[in-house]
């Protein structure tokens, strides 16, 4: 099929972006990504885009395709085009660095300091948690876009993991810029590629928080 | 001269060249680390993430050997980056149970702790296997995140002082009076074009090795040869899933976080840029997947990628022969004194590639610095973005 990809382009020292577009051949089982990938080989090497795993486990890829948060990775050509177009920009609630790549310090400043990414699944398994940490529920959430200090709906629903297994949550997670900020729009979950469901963690733990039953240190 | 006047610039933003940051740095050298897209970008972020136990490799034994000690190692300084569920090695005709008695003998004489269960005892821990398996071998494998292992390593890098430059691409090199003074690179971020002097150079670009060397007129052995990989929309066991037989195409079903990927496939490429996935292939993989775990049929297929192993090339036809042991090119035979370029190895035995490139590198610069990589815990992954 035929496809015309417009890139949404930023590069240090401009005042605005520009849109460049790219009429391609393309497969539609194809994935966006590899679309990308492919024009930055054929056409523009100065295109940054973040990519590593192509299979929707890494989280690396999340970007804005045709107005949604999506892994490109993971989303056919064929489907996501609309008649022939594909419009693809950076995740929103980050600074953008380049291009279609943000800078996704804000969520991983957040993270604990020790180091604890496995969860028990039974008491000889250990799973990674299914959060790809690819920054998705960031750009979705009207919170996270619009209040810098929100803490924002994937670290929270890593803190509800560490609350169940710990019982204690550090302060900032009960503070202002925790999970009272949330107002429950439920965009996180729509948008989380893989189902983790931050929206309702965040409320599972207000709830364990209300009750008394999690300690905040 | 002290380490830490001197300025290694390290190509290649993969795991080998992350290792090779960390393990540099961490030696007292000042480190800049160029990698032409993202981290993780080219083959190391594709891969299928297995931490091998190495019975994979058996038939080689000092290969089998090398990658259990480096499994022991990184699960020792980074627990948390693998899922240590271990893996399972299984027999499904009787070409594979003729395997069987090789292949125990092969792991002990590797010093690799293996244990034989009962059919039923596996199928009752993996009820997704081949309700008809005729033998099964539990193995120290793990999976893992490979961005986020990649991460870990310049997380820890940075820490020790070394710069990371992703989006800056390497497109020409400054060669006077028998070493490369300088880089010139372009920088994707800024648009600008710079050169980047330094005393002592790496290429660590992998199956985009020779690629990278020839923009200095040298030359490395590498043979690309690519894998096709399947991932499906859905986690079909714990343990990684092993055919018991000689390595082959589809003969792996690995299990991380939400998904499991089917591998691989291999062939030799000219060029790791752009390889197409061939449609058979991702047959074969569904193909071969069923025999080990019949649901692989009935899974949807959520993506179908293709990465590029750096094999050291010899006169190796299809990929499988090439040693999978790994390489330093020294490119002082060619007229070039301060640059080394690293090929072949695994994912997995990186941490020992870089120990062995900055050994080589100190040994270069007439520098007495001890590795000390596989002591120290690595930082976790996102401290990179801090």
């Amino acid at each position: 099929m035929k496809v015309r990809l417009i890139v949404r382009r930023w590069k240090q020292g401009w005042t605005r972006p520009r849109y460049d577009v790219f009429d391609v051949e393309a497969d539609p089982e194809e994935s966006v990504l590899d679309l990308i990938e492919r024009v930055s080989l054929s056409t523009d090497r100065t295109l940054v885009f973040e990519h590593a795993c192509h299979h929707g486990a890494c989280g690396a890829c999340g970007m804005i395709i045709n107005g949604v948060e999506r892994l490109a990775c993971v989303t056919k050509v064929g489907e996501a085009a609309r008649k022939g177009l594909l419009l693809v920009e950076p995740l929103r609630g980050f600074e953008v660095i380049s291009d279609l790549a943000v800078d996704k310090s804000r969520m991983f400043s957040k993270y604990p300091a020790e180091t604890q990414t496995l969860e028990p699944v039974a008491a000889s398994l250990e799973k990674l948690y299914d959060c790809v940490e690819c920054g998705v529920c960031y750009s979705a959430c009207p919170i996270a876009n619009t209040y810098g200090e929100y803490l924002g709906p994937s670290v929270l629903a890593l803190a509800y993991h560490r609350a169940l297994s710990d019982g204690v949550v550090p302060g900032s997670v009960a503070g202002s810029g925790g999970v009272w900020a949330c107002h429950a729009a439920f965009d996180c979950s729509e948008k989380c590629p893989v189902g983790f469901k931050p929206g309702e963690k965040i409320m599972k733990l207000r709830r364990l928080l209300l009750g008394g039953r999690v300690k905040v240190s | 001269m002290t380490a830490v006047s001197k300025h290694v610039v390290v190509i290649g933003g993969g795991v080998t060249g992350a290792a090779t940051a960390y393990d540099l740095s961490l030696r007292g050298f000042r480190v800049t680390l160029l990698e032409r897209g993202s981290i993780g970008a080219g083959t190391s972020g594709r891969t299928h993430g297995l931490l091998h136990s190495g019975c994979r490799y058996v038939a080689d034994t000092e290969v089998a050997r090398e990658c259990y000690l480096e499994n022991q190692t990184l699960r020792r300084i980074a627990p948390f980056l693998f899922e240590k569920n271990g893996g399972l090695f299984v027999a499904i005709t009787e070409d594979d149970l003729a395997y069987k008695d090789f292949f125990l003998k092969k792991c002990g004489e590797a010093g690799i702790p293996v244990e034989e269960v009962e059919p039923a005892v596996a199928l009752k821990m993996e009820p997704n296997l081949n309700p008809k398996l005729k033998a099964a071998v539990l193995v120290p494998d793990g999976t893992f995140d490979p961005l986020k292992v990649i991460l870990s390593f310049l997380a820890s890098a940075k820490k020790y002082g070394a710069v990371v430059k992703p989006y800056n691409e390497v497109v020409g090199f400054r060669v006077e009076g028998g070493e490369v003074r300088a880089v010139r690179v372009l920088d994707k971020v800024s648009l600008r074009e710079y050169e980047l002097e330094a005393d002592f150079f790496v290429n660590a670009t992998g199956a985009w090795a020779n690629k990278v060397a020839s923009l200095a007129g040298l030359h490395v052995p590498v043979k690309p040869s690519p894998g096709v990989m399947v991932a499906l929309d859905g986690r079909i066991g714990n343990r990684v899933f092993n055919r018991l037989n000689k390595p082959g195409d589809g003969d792996i079903i690995i299990h991380q976080r939400g998904t499991s990927v089917i591998g691989t496939t291999s062939w030799i490429v000219e060029d790791p840029d752009g390889v197409s996935i061939p449609k058979e292939h991702v047959e074969l993989m569904i193909k071969r997947g069923s025999e080990i775990a019949p649901v692989v049929s009935r899974m949807r297929v959520k993506a179908v990628y293709v990465s590029s192993r750096p094999l050291v090339g010899q006169a190796a036809q299809t990929g499988r022969e090439v040693s999978r042991s790994f390489a330093i090119i020294d490119h002082s035979r060619e007229g070039v004194g301060n640059m080394l370029s690293i090929i072949g190895g695994k994912f997995v035995t990186a941490r020992l590639m870089a120990e062995k490139m900055g050994d080589a590198v100190c040994e270069r610069l007439g520098v007495s610095v001890p590795s000390r990589t596989a002591e120290l815990p690595l930082a976790p992954y996102w401290l990179y973005f801090s």
